[in-house]
């Protein structure tokens, strides 16, 4: 295949012949194949030495080549041998893992190969890192999202670099005839002791290419880890401060148009009619036209989430052409009515109704209201809730409200296609390409094979990338248009055309008895358009009477994955409810919830509960030691706490907050975080410190309100981001020590901030905070 | 939790127990515009210089503390950019980074102009907060008015930057009457004698 | 045809003179360091050098920089060692690192007009600069260890 540009490069190094990407659940056996692939050597070295100073070294065509070293391609290729789908040795001693995933800043480039790199025993240091193809045969899933990264590929990873250690092994054995059993390997050297012979990796990789991939090869000893578990840079690090290509938004190819959107202005209107005539005359533009998504019955998989199903798309030669041309683009817009989407997935085939209706927040909330007060869904109930509340003596009830929330991913979406009538190649910022590559084949009426998707680094995702709808957008303009083109959002197109966290409310009610004894807990919660509630989580399983329900109102507003889905909201809510009930018990607020979860542990209520009650009291009991918490050295801070479960982990903060000028400021956190082994421990402190200043930011800020339908934040001006002087100086994390299986970690620090703020923010004003964002006037008003 | 922006309530008390002021004169060898004094004319004049003065156009760069305003609420700058001593911002927030030699197009994009910046650290002529009588006094204060006298004073009603409230940008609210009715006003503040109301 | 002298170089650029820097070095030279965040200067996404101030150039046309110096973050630094470069690698700062040129731009300027800035400083000079990732930790910690190796080694090249 011959592009021109960067393409070149790219089919060149991503390219593997006669693989068949389909999506298929991570087995480690599949990841096996042994295929030898060439590659640029001259390129790949000069890349090494730019990089160089002894930094670990990561290449890939495109993060290395700027658009103007496309002459270091015309040189002779030199072999890769592959040995597993992930690692590929010269034989001159070059060792390259690819790491299977997209990066949005989780750091899985590094953390992943690490995985891969401590079971083939190489030195760290030397290791060339390359995001692989998209490819779920060889490379498994491939999904970013869900904290899964590190979990799903914890065991196939360290399998893939165990097996092909064993491979040099056997080949080095055969080489010197001399039994397998007595060699040994050290940083990527193989030794036959008794003979007092070496060989680094590359003499063998050859002949360890043609070996079968053996399976069951024993891993080690998770104790005995000495690149998993160490602190690593990113490997990218140095390729992000010098501003190299890097990023979907970079990505060119010869002769690339720029194509824009233009979406209806609200949700619940379509297009009517447009007059593109006066901004066809703008310099630069090759054509303006509608495309339509999904055609009527098109069975929509689980992340083909659209806004709007007719689009209008300006094409030229600039972006600033574009933008321009936009300006004089006329578009009339009418009301879409009831609509109706065809959904497929797991539960199959349906149709589902879209109401047609122009929401505005206002609106939003007095029906969330009215449906609050409705009978609802039962999702779980232990002993008998009814009449433990007939009997309380005292109910606590609290409702709990937060707005849409939208993604604003600094990059803003964006995707390269160039679509003939054999093939397709798309590259671009996305969380699971394996997701939406059914949906391009069906739509662009292309098999898999003839799809390559190229995975650049992402610009932020949170969720908002699992969504592929402005990749197939692309496709489709590519299509149309015949040549390759670049789709890229405005900030003000991505803010407007979202794919929300939902907006939720929840009702927490307690029934204490005559000594102040919880006897009942009730949670009931809706949303706009889904319910957050998750009723197997805590505190379920340690109250004997417990009740859970749950209702949705149906929206036009698309909705989707915002990190740590419905967690994000629920931690909010229960844990200031938890807050406001220890002290409604006359309890500390940790001793209060240390008392439910050894309940929980000692006499578990149901059998569904997904938590493990001790890891949970652990992180509970680690940052009250940490955070010197009751300790009247800190009285000069407001502090709140709180905790949470999801993804498998488990993470507590306590916020530290003052009044300054007015406003809330948290100066200083403490987090102490149960996600089993720790990979790679300084870049997970940053994740984990990242996620507080997120939740701090949203928890105060955050939000996005509508007004018939229209969403009446454009850009950062109106959608207010946590800024530098806002966010702490000091985040302290903490991790549990144990050997335990990797848990999730980009999504469990976030949901338990929005709580410990909320608990702060009652401490430092005497008043709680039942609406978010917490700065917003409405927020202090008691919603019951 | 309130919002904290300062709000400005204005309530224009307007009397007619008034004192005049003599401007300082005695920097500049130019000779004294001739004054038909009118404490009536003047302060109504003024009422007028204020409505417009504590308009967002004009107050947001004559805030109370060091950071501009934004918006006909007047909440502070987004992103917090600081005066400086100059006026003209502070390291990689000063204000001619954003601000360019004319109105950037579209909505929310920053209004322009060649001389964008706050009165000096040393100067400030603060408006926000200020009564029509307090504030009257501070124009004509050579101390606190930037050292301008009479003739300086009317000058200023065709500076670049007051002229530029009206021409704001896309989006943006005009001051509350014309650019012509508003030096108007000014010119008559002053040449009747430069009136403070008595609040 | 615009003339502009970006890292030291001369580029004829055939673009309109009101497009923005922004645009004309990501579409027009090839420079793509220089990041779009939000097009209406509220970001920081974009920041370059303009005779040594910490423009947006998604704001500033590029008929502005016309006869002027631009610095984008390729030229920051000859070998991409700046003090500040080398801190962000020393601390991993970056996640996901879209803004991160922005905020080393911002930051360059910063330094230079004040070696030792205090934390106040960094707020009063960073503000503009958004992380969505929520680096800001590490940006100020790295700021702070940027002026130390300043103080020892010089600005860099």
């Amino acid at each position: 295949m011959v592009f021109f540009g960067l393409c070149n490069i790219a089919a060149f190094l991503f390219v593997e012949e006669g693989i068949k990407p389909v999506y298929i659940p991570i087995k480690p056996d599949i990841c096996m194949e042994a295929t030898k692939t060439n590659f640029n050597r001259r390129a790949f070295l000069k890349a090494s030495a730019l990089a160089g100073g002894g930094l670990i070294l990561h290449f890939s065509a495109l993060a290395k080549l700027g658009f103007d070293d496309k002459s270091q391609l015309a040189d002779a290729p030199a072999q890769w041998n592959e040995i597993t789908g992930y690692i590929k040795i010269t034989d001159d001693n070059v060792v390259k893992i690819l790491c299977p995933n997209p990066e949005f800043g989780q750091n899985v480039m590094t953390s992943l190969p690490m995985m891969v790199a401590e079971e083939l025993d190489v030195d760290w240091k030397k290791v060339v890192v390359e995001m692989g193809p998209h490819d779920n045969v060889k490379l498994g899933p491939q999904f970013t999202g869900g904290s899964m990264s590190v979990r799903m590929y914890w065991k196939p990873l360290r399998e893939a670099g165990a097996a092909a250690r064993n491979m040099l092994l056997q080949a080095a054995a055969q080489t010197w005839a001399v039994p397998v059993e007595e060699l040994s390997t050290k940083a990527g050297v193989i030794y036959h002791e008794k003979t007092g012979r070496k060989g680094v990796y590359g003499d063998f990789a050859s002949k360890a290419a043609a070996i079968p991939v053996p399976k069951g090869v024993k891993l080690k000893d998770v104790k005995n880890f000495n690149v998993v578990r160490h602190s690593q840079k990113n490997v990218e690090g140095a390729k992000i401060v010098s501003g190299k290509p890097l990023f979907g938004l970079d990505y060119k190819q010869e002769g690339m148009l720029i194509a824009m959107i233009h979406h209806p202005p609200a949700f619940g209107l379509k297009l009517k009619s447009f007059d593109a005539s006066a901004a066809l005359k703008m310099p630069g533009i090759k054509d303006i036209f509608s495309i339509k998504m999904f055609e009527d019955g098109f069975e929509q998989a689980g992340f083909d989430t659209r806004s709007f199903n007719t689009l209008l798309v300006v094409v030229g030669k600039t972006t600033w052409e574009v933008m321009n041309a936009r300006k004089k683009l006329v578009a009339e817009w009418m009301p879409a009515g009831d609509t109706k989407d065809t959904m497929g997935g797991r539960v199959g085939k349906r149709e589902v109704t879209v109401p047609g209706e122009l929401e505005t927040t206002a609106t939003q909330l007095e029906k969330m209201k009215q449906h609050a007060a409705m009978p609802a869904n039962q999702m779980r109930k232990d002993g008998d809730p009814e009449t433990a509340f007939k009997n309380a003596a005292q109910i606590v009830e609290r409702t709990y409200v937060a707005p849409f929330l939208a993604h604003n991913c600094m990059e803003p979406m964006n995707f390269f296609a160039h679509v003939t009538d054999e093939k397709a190649l798309l590259a671009g910022p996305l969380q699971g390409p394996g997701w939406s590559e059914p949906t391009l084949s069906k739509i662009l009426g292309l098999p898999a094979d003839k799809i390559e998707i190229q995975m650049t680094r992402m610009g932020g995702g949170f969720g908002r990338r699992a969504y592929s709808h402005y990749q197939v957008e692309a496709a489709l303009i590519s299509k149309k248009m015949k040549a390759p083109i670049k789709l890229i959002y405005s900030r003000e197109d991505d803010t407007t055309y979202g794919i929300y966290r939902p907006m939720y409310t929840a009702t927490y009610r307690a029934a204490l008895d005559a000594n102040k004894n919880l006897i009942a807990f009730h949670v009931k919660g809706g949303g706009i358009p889904e319910n957050a509630i998750h009723a197997n989580r805590f505190p379920a399983g340690a109250i004997d009477n417990y009740l859970a329900e749950g209702w949705e109102i149906p929206s036009n507003i698309t909705i989707g994955a915002f990190r740590a889905p419905r967690s994000n909201f629920n931690a909010a809510a229960e844990q200031s409810f938890l807050d406001e009930l220890a002290e409604a018990m006359g309890k500390d607020p940790i001793d209060f919830r240390l008392e439910l979860l050894a309940r929980a542990k000692e006499k578990p209520v149901g059998k569904n509960n997904e938590y493990d009650a001790d890891r949970y009291a652990g992180i509970l009991k680690l940052v009250k030691e940490k955070s010197g918490w009751g300790k009247p050295e800190h009285s000069q801070y407001h502090r709140g706490v709180a905790a949470y479960f999801c993804h498998n982990s488990y993470a507590a903060h306590v916020v530290d907050m003052v009044i300054k000028d007015g406003q809330p400021y948290v100066e200083r956190v403490f987090s102490a975080i149960d996600c089993g082994i720790v990979v790679n421990p300084d870049a997970a402190t940053n994740m984990v410190q990242g996620a507080v200043v997120d939740g701090i930011g949203n928890s105060l800020y955050g939000g996005l309100t509508h007004k018939n339908g229209e969403v009446e934040q454009k850009n950062f001006h109106s959608y207010r981001i946590i800024r530098m002087h806002e966010a702490p100086k000091k985040v302290e994390v903490y991790f549990v020590q144990n050997d335990i299986d990797p848990s999730g970690l980009g999504e469990p620090p976030f949901p338990p901030v929005f709580g410990a703020v909320a608990n702060a923010l009652y401490k430092s004003t005497g008043k709680r905070y039942y609406q978010q964002p917490f700065t917003s006037p409405q927020s202090e008003v008691p919603t019951v | 939790m309130r919002n904290t922006w300062f709000v400005m309530i204005v309530g224009v008390v307007v009397a007619f127990a008034i004192m005049a002021f003599s401007l300082n004169n005695s920097k500049t060898a130019e000779p004294p515009v001739a004054l038909k004094k009118d404490s009536v004319a003047s302060v109504a004049a003024f009422k007028k210089v204020y409505t417009v003065l504590m308009s967002a156009r004009c107050m947001n760069c004559h805030p109370s503390g060091d950071v501009p305003l934004q918006g006909d609420d007047n909440h502070l700058h987004t992103m917090l950019p600081k005066r400086g001593t100059d006026g003209k911002g502070l390291y990689a927030m000063k204000c001619a980074n954003c601000h360019q030699p004319t109105n950037t197009a579209g909505l929310h994009a920053p209004p322009g102009n060649p001389n964008w910046h706050l009165p000096p650290a040393d100067m400030k002529m603060v408006f926000q907060g200020k009564t029509p009588r307090q504030l009257a006094q501070q124009l004509i204060d050579p101390k606190q008015n930037g050292h301008k006298d009479l003739k300086a004073l009317i000058a200023h009603a065709d500076d670049g930057l007051v002229k530029g409230g009206w021409n704001p940008g896309d989006g943006r609210t005009l001051p509350p009457m014309s650019y012509v009715a508003f030096k108007k006003a000014w010119l008559t503040w002053l040449n009747t004698g430069a009136y403070a109301p008595a609040k | 045809m615009l003339s502009l002298n970006i890292n030291k170089k001369t580029y004829k650029v055939d673009a309109d003179p009101d497009t923005p820097l922004l645009w004309v070095l990501r579409d027009h030279v090839g420079l793509v360091g220089t990041k779009f965040g939000c097009g209406v200067a509220q970001c920081g996404a974009c920041v370059v050098h303009l005779n040594g101030e910490a423009v947006r150039s998604c704001v500033t046309k590029a008929s502005r920089a016309e006869g002027k110096q631009v610095v984008t973050i390729e030229g920051l630094a000859e070998n991409d060692d700046h003090p500040l470069q080398k801190a962000w690698l020393e601390l991993d700062v970056s996640q996901c690192g879209y803004c991160q040129a922005g905020q080393i731009m911002s930051a360059a300027v910063l330094l230079k007009e004040n070696k030792k800035p205090t934390d106040e400083d960094i707020n009063d000079a960073m503000a503009g600069n958004i992380c969505r990732c929520g680096t800001y930790l590490r940006i100020r910690d790295a700021i702070h260890l940027a002026a130390d190796i300043q103080a020892k080694e010089g600005a860099g090249k």
